[in-house]
């Protein structure tokens, strides 16, 4: 008989988590399938290991085999980390996709992850993120100067930029402080998430995303185990990873459409914007600030930013031309 | 099942007198060592990390740090002295007042640790100077000051929010009528018991016989003002927005301070002997969380919870057998484990019964969160009574904490029924 | 016995130094909160780095504190027998719960924690948000301090003991955080 493998996989979220947790859940069991049996995925949720900003260090140190995370949620340990998320003016899902799997994506990663004797793979994608509740409505850039925003990360440090006050607030009281304008405005995730926590009930106007185009969850694997695995697990494992994270996006897509509907028919005080042109122009400004200080001291930046920008340039290009130009058309007649 | 025994071993070490937070770290340990060996600890930094960063916590020492200043500076004893006095000759006028400002407590924080400590701070050497039965004393206290858990904002229905997939909102304004009629029962309570047996909570005395109850009053009005206007202050900034809940409590910290200073209370030695008092009562509650931390990962590493799990799901299909056996099985296991713990291993298992039941999931939240407060209050693993034990004089012994509170579980148990029975009296139906 | 009273005050004197740094924490915690709302709602102006501060200080109080409180029995017991029983029972019980459940409690924490703050150290980490604060190191650090200063509370409890056992001293009350209500 073969050996079977039992991999512990510790991730970021709580159990019963939406989405998420299921792309998690799916791979395990596609997983165990392909394999028939002989690759096994425990997983343990954050209830468990109570770490879930510790999901790095666990995989990192092989008490956890595997993770189930964010990459930019390591940019304060490893600032390379970063980039393999989702940029703020950064590609869509389709074409982060098609830089990971087809153009330098997986290898820069790899390069970043490797000192720290990890694999990353994409982990599942939640499509492009909404930019926020926003409790008054944003006319100019003048109404975000001096603005109180729970948004962590680099978004964070663009809107900095352009005068908002970044807030630290607990998780657990951020509908409190948005409800009582302690914080005018906060960032989560998109609409079915941020239906469970009722931000729509206490915040009117819902803001069209920039930040986080495409936020691309990662599976990391200590390298060790992955290289104790034999060669047709370890192709299972990839196979099962990848399912998963497409699998993953398109759930996204069905579940926010689904909440979408159910806030625009219960909450039509809900209103959808668009920042206006010269907040968006002063943004994207900031960000190509903020993207060229990260790059200038440090080379591998460097080579990431301008991996990420070529290739987003040239396929923009054929988004225009395609999809764009097509929803543009259909916009016409609907 | 090694976390089985693990709690049978925790239960009969802690007779032993050794403290708390240690022996629950103690036996975890030794039970860890031996299950899973020793690097199963490697987890704990992390543990510490996650209670570190957790800032809703940071309103235990700054809740606390506020009930020493008042304490030091007997702002509190004025409070709830004035406020029994204006309950003139009635018994247990000191227990009421306990009890509302208990409720105002919960109304600003949702963290046990921080009222029941600061509640334990006012008002037990009130009630103990006053002569009251310490099993009623300390049986309000830690009732009164564990509504925060029921009362909005409250750290249980956020996580409830959660883990069910229910908007915080809905599940604050849910939870308001039964908060509100707990507090309303444990006064009702107190007047019963008080008619019956008038010694357990004498009637203040007279300031004078010569004054008038009209200027008494007046006198308790103006008394009560200063410490009030410190709550309203507390209160007022989280419902401003001023502040959030957490960071109230500095105001309140820093409030009394200043109140101090008005009343020529204040000298730098207060301040700092009200930091020491502050330190070693936080630390107390801090490692009882830090030693209840590693408990509960033996527990759930070495399998416990994939066998509270198959246990779980042996429960009955349905619609009232179900309910009522899941509250029962939740507040027997509220005995022994952690809140949060049930929230987020038991919850997810019974939600998907009672949906496909077609249970109302916010009645079915509001049912567990009661429950899960009642938990706080039950011996011998009850967080609240460690808590006020914690900073009770010695005199008042465990076993006193233990009988006293034995009455507000039973109105807690009451309340549970109530709404099981009648949900439409709490604005809800049982079902979709 | 002169060296056991000798090493017995000067455990003691670590864990008051802790008590000490703790007390200062607390004060600087409050103070610190206290001005990120007036910044906040007065000035309109926010600074994650002293947001991140109050957690920092906050950890301070708490780890530093649980050292400080087991010198000065802080930490609450069930006392269903152990008021009862006599100063030489109770030396006994807290010399093997310091030894079994204290010291090895404490070791662990400080031999993991140690590797914990080791490799943040190693890695540089900083705080992940606009303005955050740098060497995330620095707090893990206190994790293992605080384990260090466990143990030689831990010990400091087996020196009482003995002084207790030798008839030099005796317990007064159950724990002394009793009488602060
Ligand atoms: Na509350
Ligand atoms: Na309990």
């Amino acid at each position: 008989a073969q050996d079977t493998f039992t991999l512990k996989l510790a991730e970021t979220w709580g159990p019963n988590f939406p989405i998420f947790g299921d792309a998690t859940k799916s791979m395990a069991q596609m997983a165990e399938k392909m394999s028939n049996g002989r690759l096994k995925i425990r997983i343990d949720s954050a209830n468990k290991h109570k770490a879930p900003l510790g999901v790095f260090d666990m995989v990192k140190a092989g008490q956890y085999d595997m993770g189930h995370s964010a990459s930019y949620y390591w940019k304060g340990k490893v600032p390379n980390t970063l980039f393999f998320t989702s940029m703020p003016f950064g590609m869509t899902a389709l074409e982060q996709y098609a830089w990971f799997y087809y153009g330098d994506g997986m290898d820069l990663m790899q390069e970043v992850y490797e000192p720290h004797n990890m694999l990353s793979f994409p982990g599942g994608n939640t499509g492009n993120q909404m930019g926020g509740w926003f409790r008054k409505e944003i006319k100019s850039l003048d109404d975000l100067k001096g603005l109180k925003m729970r948004i962590p990360g680099f978004a964070g440090e663009v809107f900095a930029e352009v005068g908002v006050n970044p807030t630290n607030i607990a998780p657990g009281e951020l509908y409190t402080a948005l409800e009582r304008n302690t914080i005018d405005a906060l960032e989560w995730v998109g609409p079915a998430l941020d239906l469970r926590l009722g931000f729509h009930q206490i915040a009117d106007y819902y803001y069209t995303g920039w930040h986080e185009p495409a936020t691309e969850l990662q599976f990391l694997i200590n390298k060790r185990v992955w290289e104790r695995l034999p060669a047709d697990l370890q192709e299972i494992l990839r196979v099962a990873m990848r399912t998963a994270a497409y699998d993953m996006l398109i759930h996204s897509q069905h579940e926010n459409a689904k909440a979408w509907a159910n806030i625009k028919q219960d909450y039509p005080n809900v209103q959808i914007k668009n920042f206006p042109d010269d907040v968006f122009q002063a943004m994207y400004d900031a960000n190509q600030k903020l993207l060229k200080e990260a790059a200038g001291n440090n080379e591998q930046a460097a080579r990431i930013v301008k991996s990420l920008e070529d290739y987003q340039r040239d396929s923009r290009a054929y988004t225009r031309i395609s999809d764009n130009a097509y929803l543009n058309t259909m916009a016409e007649i609907e | 099942m090694i976390g089985m025994i693990m709690f049978g071993v925790a239960l009969i070490m802690l007779m032993f007198g050794f403290p708390v937070a240690f022996t629950f770290g103690g036996v975890a340990l030794v039970f860890g060592i031996y299950a899973e060996g020793m690097d199963l600890f490697a987890f704990m930094p992390y543990r510490i990390m996650s209670v570190m960063q957790n800032t809703v916590l940071m309103a235990v020492p700054l809740f606390i740090f506020m009930g020493v200043v008042l304490q030091r500076t007997k702002l509190a004893e004025q409070l709830l002295t004035s406020m029994g006095r204006l309950f003139g000759g009635l018994p247990g006028g000191l227990a009421i007042s306990t009890i509302l400002v208990g409720a105002l407590l919960a109304a600003s924080t949702g963290v046990v640790g921080a009222s029941v400590v600061a509640m334990g701070l006012i008002s037990l050497p009130v009630m103990l100077a006053h002569k009251y039965d310490k099993r009623l004393a300390t049986g309000t206290i830690c009732a009164s000051g564990t509504l925060g858990q029921i009362v909005p904002p409250s750290i249980i229905l956020i996580i409830l929010g959660d883990v069910l997939g229910l908007p915080v909102g809905d599940l604050f304004r849910a939870a308001v009528g039964p908060g509100v009629l707990l507090i309303g029962l444990y006064i009702v309570y107190i007047l019963i018991l008080t008619r019956l047996k008038p010694q357990t909570a004498p009637a203040m005395p007279k300031d004078d016989d010569s004054i008038s109850r009209g200027k008494e009053i007046r006198d308790a009005l103006l008394a009560i003002i200063p410490p009030l206007a410190l709550i309203i202050v507390v209160l007022g900034s989280i419902f401003t927005g001023i502040a959030t809940p957490t960071e109230s409590s500095a105001l309140g910290g820093i409030g009394a301070v200043v109140l101090a200073l008005i009343y020529r209370q204040f000298s730098f030695k207060m301040v700092w002997d009200a930091a020491k008092d502050t330190v070693s009562v936080t630390a107390m509650v801090f490692a009882i969380l830090i030693g209840a931390t590693a408990f509960s990962m033996v527990f759930s590493y070495t399998g416990g919870d994939y066998l509270l799990e198959e246990w779980l799901l042996m429960l009955p299909g349905e619609q009232w057998g179900f309910i009522i056996l899941a509250m029962l099985v939740i507040l027997i296991l509220g005995f022994f484990i952690d809140f949060v713990e049930i929230s987020f291993i038991i919850v997810p298992i019974l939600a998907p019964v009672a949906e496909a039941l077609g249970i109302n999931m916010l009645w079915f939240a509001i049912l567990v969160a009661m429950n899960l407060q009642t938990s706080f209050l039950t011996p011998p693993f009850g967080f609240s009574l460690f808590y006020l034990k914690g900073v009770a004089p010695p005199n008042v012994r465990t076993i006193d904490i233990y009988k006293g509170i034995v009455p507000f579980i039973l109105i807690q148990i009451l309340v549970l029924a109530l709404i099981v029975i009648f949900p439409e009296w709490f604005g809800m139906s049982s079902t979709y | 016995m002169y060296w056991i009273i000798k090493l017995d005050k000067s455990l003691a004197w670590l864990s008051k130094l802790c008590g000490v740094i703790a007390c200062l924490a607390m004060i600087l915690m409050a103070v610190n909160v206290f001005y990120d709302v007036v910044a906040r709602y007065v000035f309109n102006d926010v600074s994650i780095a002293m947001q991140e501060m109050e957690w920092h200080l906050y950890s301070v109080v708490f780890l530093l504190g649980i050292p400080y409180a087991l010198r000065t029995d802080g930490h609450v017991r069930v006392d269903v027998f152990y008021t009862r029983w006599s100063n030489k029972t109770k030396a006994w019980v807290n010399i093997l719960g310091a030894l079994i459940f204290v010291i090895p409690f404490a070791y662990l924490i400080g031999r993991y924690g140690y590797s914990f703050a080791l490799d943040s150290y190693q890695m540089g980490e900083g705080s992940g948000d606009p303005g955050g604060l740098p060497h995330r190191w620095v707090i893990k650090a206190v994790i293992p301090l605080s384990a260090v200063f466990m143990a030689t509370a831990g010990l400091n409890m087996v020196t009482y003991a003995i002084r207790v056992l030798a008839g030099e001293k005796e317990y007064v009350g159950e724990h002394s955080a009793g009488g602060l209500a």
